[in-house]
């Protein structure tokens, strides 16, 4: 039961961070690919009216880690008190820049409005790698299951930490890098003409760099977490993860050099996930590892809901994600092809 | 009660209900938008879909607003209320993780495509996501209650070894007879709102002379809508709201209406000011007996007053408690007597002539924003002292881990942030009522050409 609620929590995590984080990745790069207006524009309308959807998998995954890991969450969020407004604070910066900026037909309005999200995109980036870079790492958790973080302390990862030190804040560099090629993958099969061109030529640069960055994020990892890589060894789960990092990795080359474009976002999914199911399946069953002291950290088992609260949940959360799924299809099927620059007349979507 | 607790309180007081100023706009709004969907589908009248397209796009800004400042509120449960996630989450959790799952991905999925997609998706399928944000956005609305109508009346627990609730009833927790009286109260006052606005619209145009199909659709429609709704809110809901009290938070009741002394004949206070200290309303004018009558059927029923209650047990702010709730009936009154004089003068036709009507339509539009705002203050000031009604204690629930001088620092942020929301929010609504109603040819290229 709870290994269960673990991976339905994972897979959350996963869909929010491969579909939201084509926009967040998208929505960086807008002034990057887009040098005109119209242009700019057009990135907006490759993101498209699901934006909201892909980002409710984030505000979901709150509800279900509340339904089933409470005094995970009471721990999680009061500790992460500041980090967490900023995350909420950027959320509604972009959210209200990609929603205003097509209400009002004018170039200066959406000027300020495309730069807002631009800015927005990326604070929400490096605030996502530096939240997986903490959970990573551990935090500063007491003999009662309790933390606080500052936002720095020393920059070292043992001990007192901080919200920042060098491990979290490559994360977070290395989360920005990732999730615009992801972005810049999934722009190059959304759209057409000049934008088209800028993520392709973008796509290649950036997933070198990702290549560079994840071999200096593994190197930092076994020396932050040693204990990390012998875990992923005893978890078939994290294997499959590898797998997909690899996989992800030979299909994105591969697509990019072959004009797949297809093919090149698959992969960027799946290095995603894999990198995710890696990290999730090697930590089980520490949710929150301690850096104070190991066995003060909180597990999965420790902090599930009692009762018969998970058995019940998990009666209508496959219905629920069922349901979920066909919104999706019913609207997505609107919005399949490439945006075409001859279209940026009209309304956002 | 210490520093922190007070940020925490003001924090999650002043973020929920200006969050809650745009969902009851949204939820009123959607089934208005539902309907005039509909007849356009079967009338194939222009001015249906044309209502509908403008509404929308007064709704798309809504919505963003309310989902933007909807989001933290989740949150908030786990960084400034830790304690009270650790003792009730096993039960909340459920009502929290459905509204995500069954409720938010629904509207999230249909929003957008509502806003803007009438073109891509046809008549038929715009309509089915017109009703999907409908049905969503209600939904939303249900979960909400049932999680705060167990901190009202908590129902389908049973208490843990650790000290912590647990859900021994799931049916029991999700029909909680209070969430279902006030899912009614509630939601009927969100058609208030609506309505309100709509009617508030058409005024404008009709006063304006702008739009005059247009005008007289919002205004129809508006006022219809309004009356049924203004009543409603009152009776029978907002009766069987009270009783709901009376049963189970009697001493809430008591504070609600001032009323210091038990005693039969109990009166209703209409105007009046309370004096705590001294226990007793002063200034009052009141009429006798309508209390007791209100709350349990009989002129001579005794209604308990705050002196048969431990101090300790009142409400923390009765002032504050008094005057919301004489706020939120107050302003009901007046909705009704608006709506009724409306709708005689749309019965004969004469609705568009009378300019002192249409000012006051026009002007109207916010009260119900209040109403709904007081309404929840008494709700929220009248479960005080507890936060888990005669379980958890308000001082129990915050997370202890968090200085006050954080929770100030995000709460400023707030404060900031949500003036600059609320001023782009009026300018924008603003702007898209100035620019009026657009026919399907203009709506290619939104805010195009003026006029």
């Amino acid at each position: 039961m709870v290994e269960t609620w673990y991976a339905i929590l994972s897979f959350m995590l996963v869909m929010f961070v491969i579909l939201d984080g084509f926009g967040i990745g998208a929505g960086m790069l807008q002034y990057a690919v887009g040098k005109t207006d119209a242009e700019r524009r057009l990135v907006i309308r490759a993101i498209g009216p699901l934006w909201s959807w892909h980002e409710v998998w984030l505000v979901s995954f709150g509800g279900t880690l509340f339904v089933a890991f409470p005094s995970i969450l009471a721990s999680a969020f009061a500790g992460f008190y500041l980090a967490f407004f900023l995350l909420l604070w950027s959320l509604v910066l972009r959210g209200v820049s990609h929603e205003v900026s097509g209400h009002i037909d004018d170039p200066l309005w959406r000027t300020g409005w495309h730069f807002s999200f631009v800015t927005a995109n990326i604070l929400l980036a490096i605030l996502i790698g530096a939240a997986l870079g903490n959970v990573v790492r551990g935090v500063p958790l007491d003999a009662h299951g309790r933390f606080t973080l500052s936002f720095f302390t020393n920059f070292g990862v043992r001990g007192h930490v901080g919200i920042l030190d060098w491990y979290t804040v490559s994360v977070a560099v290395f989360t920005l890098v990732t999730l615009a090629a992801h972005g810049a993958a999934a722009l190059v099969l959304k759209t057409d003409g000049p934008v088209h061109d800028r993520s392709e030529r973008l796509a290649r640069v950036l997933w070198n760099t990702v290549l560079v960055l994840l071999a200096v994020i593994t190197v930092e990892s076994e020396y932050v977490r040693p204990d990390l890589f012998p875990g992923m060894l005893r978890q078939p789960f994290a294997w499959l993860g590898v797998v997909g990092v690899l996989g992800g990795l030979i299909a994105v080359f591969t697509g990019l050099r072959s004009r797949s474009e297809r093919r090149t976002v698959m992969g960027s999914c799946a290095f995603l996930a894999g990198l995710m199911i890696a990290g999730a399946a090697s930590v089980f069953p520490v949710m929150l590892h301690s850096t104070l002291a190991p066995e003060d950290s909180l597990t999965a088992y420790g902090g599930a809901a009692t009762g018969h609260g998970l058995a019940i949940a998990l009666v209508w959360w496959p219905i629920a994600l069922a349901l979920s799924i066909s919104y999706f299809l019913f609207i997505h099927h609107h919005y399949e092809d490439k945006v075409k620059p001859a279209d940026t007349s009209q309304s956002p979507y | 009660m210490d520093d922190a607790l007070l940020w925490h309180r003001l924090q999650f007081g002043f973020t929920v209900t200006y969050h809650y100023l745009f969902p009851q706009l949204t939820m009123g709004l959607a089934w208005i938008l539902v309907y005039w969907k509909w007849r356009h589908l079967r009338t194939g009248d222009e001015r249906y879909a044309s209502a509908m397209r403008f509404w929308a796009r007064i709704f798309g800004i809504t919505f963003t607003v309310g989902v933007v400042t909807g989001i933290p509120m989740e949150f908030q449960f786990g960084t400034n209320w830790a304690n009270f996630s650790r003792y009730s989450g096993n039960i909340i959790g459920q009502t929290l993780g459905m509204e995500g799952m069954f409720a938010f991905f629904l509207e999230s999925a249909m929003v957008g495509a509502m806003v803007w997609g009438e073109k891509r998706l046809g008549p038929r399928n715009h309509f089915l996501a017109t009703l999907g944000v409908a049905v969503g956005s209600w939904l939303s609305g249900y979960f909400i209650l049932v999680t705060n109508a167990f901190m009202q009346h908590p129902v389908g627990y049973s208490l843990a070894a650790d000290g912590t609730l647990r859900l021994a009833d799931l049916p029991a927790f999700l029909l909680n007879p209070w969430a279902l009286v006030v899912f009614l109260h509630n939601q009927i006052a969100a058609v208030v709102t609506g309505s309100f606005a709509v009617a508030a619209v058409g005024a404008l145009y009709a006063l304006r002379k702008h739009h005059a199909k247009q005008a007289s659709l919002f205004l129809k429609t508006g006022t219809i809508v309004g009356l049924l709704a203004s009543v409603l809110v009152a009776f029978p809901t907002g009766d069987m709201h009270a009783r709901k009290v009376a049963q189970y938070q009697p001493v809430t009741l008591a504070a609600m209406e001032g009323r210091f002394h038990s005693g039969p004949m109990a009166e209703i206070n209409m105007i009046g000011q309370p004096n705590v200290k001294e226990h007793r309303l002063d200034n009052p004018i009141r009429i006798p007996g309508a209390l007791s009558f209100l709350a349990y059927g009989s002129f001579y029923a005794n209604v308990r007053g705050l002196d048969e209650f431990p101090e300790d047990s009142w409400p923390t702010n009765i002032e504050l408690l008094y005057y919301s709730f004489h706020i939120m009936v107050g302003l009901g009154t007046i909705f009704i007597a608006l709506m009724v004089c409306a709708n005689v003068q749309l019965w004969r036709g004469r609705l568009e002539k009378t300019p002192a009507l249409l000012w006051m339509l026009m002007l109207a539009f916010p009260f119900p924003f209040i109403a709904a705002s007081a309404g929840w203050m008494v709700a929220e000031l009248g479960r005080q002292p507890w936060l888990v009604y005669g379980l958890f204690h308000t001082t129990q629930g915050t997370s202890e881990v968090v200085s006050g001088g954080d929770v100030l620092f995000t709460l400023i942020g707030f404060v900031g942030l949500y003036f600059v929301l609320g001023v782009l929010y009026l300018f924008m609504v603003g702007y898209e009522i100035l620019h009026g109603p657009q026919s399907a040819s203009s709506t290619v290229n939104p805010g195009g050409t003026h006029g």
